[in-house]
């Protein structure tokens, strides 16, 4: 009897300890002390899924390399600045930069009207010229060939706004370019409108596929480095960027990218096109995410049960305050999109709380707080349907109320609602991959970055999924072992 | 020991208990009964506080239990509680059952609050049962589990609640021998039950209620042979 006390007791320690370590375990995943960034620090945004502009070095350091990344180093440091480079979805660039969580954005990104009115740009530093990549069996090469077929391109890029000029084509937008790939495999999409760097790369990768170009345009705008509104940086980057140009570091460095990344992919052009030999290298960068994958689940988890069983004791608390804002939480984080709720904790926590919240953090306590409004119902069920004897057994015992629900209560309630609690950590843990909206390089990141890197649309996606589902089978016989030891009174 | 006076309940309209006043004496056994509905459970009930009285007093030697200011759960400790569906702590074995409290509750040492169960366990007859589930137990088994749970707290009073309405016939027996080895032990105890024979044998007063009011309180001699009310007279002629 003695050792299962200390057993409870030591259990519970256990699962602090546990969340304390997470949490602090999270802390340095990302580059946080930018606060100091008027300490000669500057912190450049960027999505590396865009060869050879910006991508993940997979199969080496595992850093962030490309055309964009030299030429923001050899500026920084041309100004006496550190760079510090923040990795995150291109959809997330703009709120990083409008919040303040970074200084400067450099990801390929093309001067729009509707970009403009929300961050300012420096000159441009590249023209991309575009290039229709289609099937070899079916290939096109001008822009009048195009007419009646389905046309893709980038969503938001300048390709896809170019796309939309060409007459009688009918538009697909997808978000990257390994999608643009799948979809000319699957047939789906006749062509894709692809800027040229990016296009070579694409039919090295794919031998079934073809590019040819097209006439430059003087409408291009091309890439430019886009700042916060009112900042000074803008002038003093322009200054550099013209001295680039004079003397020719520019181009060295856009050379050598597109030089240097001639690297030969064996693939067969029937089927389904599938050659796991392309991802060679890149197994280890994945595998790295099932840590961060785990951590994210294990935090989120843990969370949500924690803050969803208080809840739960609040909505059968009797004390009409305690019930109300139980109930009132559930259907707030229970009616908004949890995308929603992500991006407002990322993004505001530093302005609310002048705390620079990493990523990491900020989707484990998104997720968990989400995931508690959830359980807290389940929970709340769970012990509801207790028998209400058990209660009364307890109270002419004198047993104290927390010993009552800690040992007697929650044990028996865990019992029933434990499948319940597996379906929500197994939807945690597959979840979690939309956490690389905010820059957290889990399971589902690294396989677009992966996908990017070798364009190759299916490999990847495929690797991550057996990851997932073996994960998710460890996850469930566990709680299957769990149970049979909780059945054991049966 | 137990004074209680004034003593009413009501469920919004519904007055369960119309103002009962009686007193026990230390190691009295009153058997409470009477038909279904003349509030004899919600008496019993508000002996340890499970129901809120809504007026009157209740003390136990001395102790204003209707007091606010009383600290109930101490009071709960000296008086233990049989209910008719047992309510074992399913996830526990009998032995854990017996022990929690005792350990939880008093700061009793382990090795101490197990010697005490094994005790008990013998005393109820079954011994080895000690490290068997409830779920494992029959009706009569889980029931004697549920009194030397009770016992193990060594309580001043005894509560049982309708304690053999939930067993099958052939088990009864078994447990109405350890409610009665209890009462010839001293124990002050009220009871709950429809077992006239009983009622009869082992108590020293019988209680019979009926529609909220305790309508007599006297010896089984005097109860059985020559019941004072009318309604007394017409119950007795119902069950026996």
């Amino acid at each position: 009897m003695r050792w299962k006390k200390r057993k409870a007791r030591h259990s519970l320690l256990f699962i602090i300890a546990l969340l304390t370590l997470s949490i602090v375990s999270l802390m340095p995943m990302l580059p946080t002390d930018h606060a100091s960034a008027a300490k000669k620090k500057l912190v450049m945004g960027t999505s590396p899924d865009y060869p050879p502009y910006e991508s993940v070095d997979a199969k080496g350091s595992g850093e962030i390399v490309g055309i964009d990344i030299d030429i923001a180093k050899y500026i920084a440091n041309h100004l006496g600045y550190e760079l510090q480079i923040a990795s995150m979805d291109f959809s997330g660039l703009i709120a990083a930069l409008q919040t303040g969580r970074v200084d400067f954005v450099m990801s390929g990104m093309s001067v729009t009207e509707e970009r403009k009115k929300s961050v300012a740009f420096s000159e441009s530093y590249y023209t991309a010229r575009n290039t229709i990549v289609s099937r070899k069996d079916k290939a096109y090469e001008t822009v009048e060939q195009l007419s009646g077929k389905v046309v893709g391109a980038q969503l938001g890029s300048i390709q896809d706004t170019f796309a939309q000029t060409i007459p009688g084509a009918k538009q697909k937008k997808l978000n990257k370019i390994a999608d643009l790939i799948q979809e000319m495999n699957a047939k789906r999409l006749d062509a894709a409108i692809v800027e040229d760097a990016v296009a070579i790369e694409m039919v090295q990768a794919n031998p079934n596929l073809v590019l040819s170009f097209l006439p430059s345009s003087e409408e291009d705008t091309g890439y430019a480095i886009a700042f916060p509104k009112q900042t000074k940086l803008v002038d003093a980057f322009n200054l550099e960027l013209a001295n680039m140009k004079a003397n020719g570091e520019l181009q060295k460095i856009i050379d050598k990218w597109f030089e240097g990344k001639k690297t030969a992919v064996n693939g067969s052009t029937g089927g389904l096109n599938i050659d796991f030999g392309v991802l060679n290298g890149y197994v280890p960068y994945i595998l790295k995410g099932v840590y961060v994958t785990l951590l994210f689940t294990l935090v989120s988890a843990l969370l949500g049960l924690c803050w969803g069983t208080v809840l739960s004791l609040f909505k059968i608390s009797g004390v009409l305050p305690l019930q109300w804002f139980a109930t009132a939480y559930t259907s707030v984080f229970r009616g908004t999109p949890l995308l929603v709720q992500l991006t407002i904790i990322y993004y505001a926590t530093p302005q609310l709380f002048n705390f620079d919240i990493p990523a990491l953090l900020a989707a484990g306590l998104a997720f968990g707080l989400n995931s508690a409004a959830y359980l807290s119902e389940t929970i709340r069920g769970g012990i509801m349907a207790v028998d209400k004897g058990q209660r009364e057994a307890s109270i002419a015992l004198g047993i104290p109320y927390r010993k009552m629900m800690a040992r007697i209560i929650f044990p028996q309630a865990l019992r029933h609602i434990l499948p319940a609690l597996v379906n929500e950590f197994v939807a945690l843990l597959k979840e979690s991959s939309l956490v690389s909206v905010i820059g957290v390089s889990e399971l589902m990141r690294r396989a677009d970055v992966v996908r990017a890197s070798t364009f190759r649309a299916f490999e990847a996606l495929l690797f991550v999924a057996a990851i997932y589902y073996v994960l998710v089978l460890v996850l469930t016989s566990l709680a299957r072992m769990l149970e049979r030891r909780l059945r054991r009174s049966d | 020991m137990i004074k209680v006076t004034d003593l009413t309940k009501a469920y919004g309209k519904n007055q369960v208990l119309k103002g009962i006043s009686t007193h026990v004496e230390k190691g009295e056994v009153v058997a409470l009964i009477g038909p279904s509905g003349s509030g004899k459970s919600t008496f019993l009930r508000c002996l340890n506080l499970l129901e809120t009285p809504t007026s009157g007093t209740i003390s136990i030697e001395g102790i204003e239990l209707t007091n606010p200011k009383t600290d109930a759960s101490r009071v709960r400790q000296r008086i233990g509680m049989v209910f008719q569906h047992f309510h074992l702590f399913p996830h526990m074995s009998v032995l854990d059952n017996i022990t929690f409290a005792p350990i939880e509750v008093k700061g009793m040492t382990t090795d101490a609050a197990r010697a005490k169960a094994l005790e008990l366990l013998a005393r109820v007859g079954l011994s080895d049962k000690a490290d068997s589930y409830p779920s494992r137990l029959s009706g009569g088994q889980k029931q004697r589990v549920a009194i030397a749970r009770s016992l193990a707290m060594e309580p001043d009073i005894m509560l049982f609640d309708e304690p053999t309405s939930a067993l099958d016939p052939e088990m009864v027996k078994e447990v109405l021998n350890v409610i009665r080895g209890l009462a010839d032990s001293g124990m002050t105890m009220l009871i709950v039950t429809h077992e006239m024979k009983f009622a009869r044998e082992a108590a020293d007063t019988i209680y019979f209620l009926d529609q909220g009011i305790l309508v007599e309180r006297a010896a089984p001699d005097q109860f059985f042979n020559r019941p004072q009310s009318e309604r007394a007279a017409r119950f007795l002629e119902q069950v026996l």
